[in-house]
């Protein structure tokens, strides 16, 4: 019965400040105390400022505003167009020809971003106009940029990837190289849909307007050169283990500034302008975190996680059935909730019982962001959608129709790495050293 | 009063800018140690540039509507139901944070009461990044305050917009939206 109480007031709580349109951190932290004040023999106030502070100078946090920021400064490049001029010359003989730009863009966009939404503003910016100027069908060319922005979540650096090492103690550099062989496994999906939608459709594909020897494609394809050894310098480090993920960022920060001095596109204003937006991102996500160290704090001393675990236990579900069960979870919430917010409110409940079921923490990061990925293109909530409604005016339901047949590949490639395992964790148990 | 609080706020963002920059300076700091032999640790003193980013850009944060809210529900309200729920949100707001504010600075006390210091090689002593906490926190709760009377003197609660805010990605929305042909 006390039980019940509990849960029912706690979750209550929380429900109702969310419904109510209190921002969410702020809702963690009066949901925690709530607990702590009924529910728990010790005084909240001090758990409040001690828990906060605990967690907020964590060392591996701080490679949350570095990550944040290097994106931030790329995006104010002319990253985007050299992308453009330097993929397009080589892609133009597939079948949908300039569409695969939308989808390798966002791929090596991906890997020198942590967000999906600056991974597909970034490379949104230039391919959209081009390929509505080449008379490419807007379907597929907004389609495959909502799908393949969701790339940035899951190619290393991801935002989300720390928010979950952060949060469940897993080593973050791991998740990163983790994430690799499914992002790459995502590009080849979508990359094959869009060939097989193509020779479906041949009369809606324009003809390829590129005439250039190989010299010429080699000649234009050196503006590429720049981002390639950012990744390699930022991802090789870890997976090296010569760097941790905090001193990869750095790095990475540290070569985004060079880059953009060569292309000439580093000015003070540059340099604030993308201060404030990594500040911005870092602090929304700062606060989370914050209520979320008090509120799973709050949580131990209630023992909410091990009721609700338990009675997950008595429906003798096993991994597989959890997992279905959680995927369909995470769907619902997707609909109301951004990804950091999904990870850090259900972490508390969920992660005892992915414990419980005996399935690897490390999967299971792999496994969440590609379902939050799912979100982020699902409507009403979903970020890549707000960036590409802004882009191209069109309504938010639409571009989430146009980006349907990619959230199904997405589905298809939650089961695949559900069913192959190996996908996501055998690139980090080669690692050198496994931090 | 309007000109000297939105100073406040900006002062205290660009001072967690600061920080945020810190941050990576010190690292840098740590990698060229490596490199001459001389044995800096930055794991500490990023971690407590790192704290103090977070906290002193809330208030910053929080006026640029960059913080996260589901606001699923409230959008669809008109404009009074709007109003209401934005009222009663920074209320809420205003005295969790007064409540968060006053732990906090009580949390500083003991710590400089019973000489708290990091383990680390530097042993900071705890009070001094907790300081950063309780300003941050202190600012974030006056710009609570503020948007509560605001909000009551008829500025009108801008809901739709900040749910494109979040993630940060306002810059994102707002940088394409300015975007007329391709960027040159």
């Amino acid at each position: 019965m006390n039980e019940l109480v509990l849960t029912t007031t706690v979750l209550g709580t929380l429900f109702f400040l969310l419904a109510t349109g209190v921002w969410i951190g702020l809702s963690l932290l009066i949901t925690g105390f709530v607990a702590v004040f009924f529910f728990a023999p010790t005084d909240p106030g001090q758990l409040l400022a001690t828990s906060v502070w605990d967690a907020s100078w964590n060392w591996a946090m701080t490679a949350l505003p570095l990550f944040i920021w290097m994106g931030e400064i790329l995006f104010r490049t002319r990253l985007s167009e050299d992308m453009f001029k330097g993929l397009s010359p080589w892609l133009g003989w597939l079948p949908g020809r300039l569409l695969h730009v939308n989808i390798l863009g966002c791929g090596v966009m991906a890997a020198v971003s942590g967000s999906s939404a600056v991974t597909c503003a970034t490379i949104g910016r230039m391919s959209f106009p081009e390929l509505a100027a080449r008379k490419y069908p807007e379907g597929m060319s907004i389609g495959t940029l909502a799908g393949s922005g969701t790339l940035g979540l899951l190619i290393p650096p991801s935002i989300m990837m720390i928010v979950y090492g952060i949060i469940t103690q897993t080593s973050i550099g791991r998740l990163f190289i983790a994430g690799v062989v499914p992002g790459v496994m995502m590009i080849g999906l979508f990359m094959a849909y869009t060939m097989a939608w193509s020779l479906l459709h041949p009369d809606q594909i324009p003809d390829n307007d590129i005439n250039m020897s190989f010299s010429e494609k080699l000649w234009a394809s050196r503006r590429l050169l720049p981002v390639i050894a950012l990744i390699l310098l930022v991802l090789g480090s870890i997976y090296a283990g010569v760097a941790t993920p905090t001193e990869a960022a750095v790095m990475g920060v540290v070569g985004s500034f060079a880059l953009a001095m060569t292309t000439g596109s580093l000015s003070f204003a540059t340099v604030r302008e993308s201060m404030l937006g990594a500040l911005r991102t870092s602090c929304m996500i700062g606060f989370i975190l914050a209520g979320a160290a008090f509120v799973s704090m709050a949580m131990n001393f209630t023992g909410l996680p091990l009721v609700l675990a338990a009675w997950v236990n008595t429906l003798g579900l096993g991994p597989i059935g959890l997992i279905v069960m959680l995927t369909g979870l995470y769907m619902v919430l997707g609909c109301f909730l951004d990804g950091t917010s999904m990870i850090v409110i259900t972490a508390p409940v969920v992660m005892p019982m992915i414990e419980h079921a005996g399935i690897d923490p490390l999967w299971f990061g792999i496994y969440i962001v590609l379902v939050v990925e799912m979100a982020q293109i699902t409507p009403p909530v979903g970020f890549n959608l707000y960036v590409l409604q802004g882009m191209t005016g069109r309504n938010i339901f639409t571009i989430g129709f146009y980006a349907l047949p990619l959230f199904f590949l997405m589905c298809a490639a939650v089961v695949l790495v559900a069913v192959f395992p190996q996908i996501a964790l055998w690139l980090p148990s080669t690692m050198l050293d496994a931090r | 009063m309007r000109g000297i609080l939105d100073r406040l706020y900006l002062a205290s963002g660009y001072l967690a800018c600061i920080c945020l920059a810190l941050i990576g300076l010190s690292i840098i700091g740590q990698i060229a140690g490596r490199f001459v032999h001389i044995t800096f640790d930055a794991t500490e003193i990023s971690g407590f540039f790192m704290a103090a980013s977070t906290f002193l850009g809330l208030a910053y944060t929080f006026t640029t509507d960059s913080h996260i809210r589901v606001n699923l529900l409230i959008s669809h309200l008109g404009t009074r139901g709007r109003k209401v729920a934005e009222l009663w949100c920074s209320l809420l707001a205003a005295v969790a944070g007064g409540y968060w504010t006053w732990q906090t600075a009580s949390m500083v006390l003991v710590s400089i009461e019973v000489h708290d210091v990091s383990p680390g090689l530097m042993a900071v002593p705890f009070w001094i990044p907790q300081s950063a906490l309780v300003i941050g926190i202190g600012v974030f709760t006056i710009a609570c305050i503020d948007e509560f009377f605001q909000v009551l003197h008829g500025k009108d609660p801008d809901f739709a917009d900040a749910e494109a805010h979040a993630l940060g990605d306002l810059d994102a929305v707002a940088f394409a939206k300015t975007q007329e042909g391709p960027a040159r």
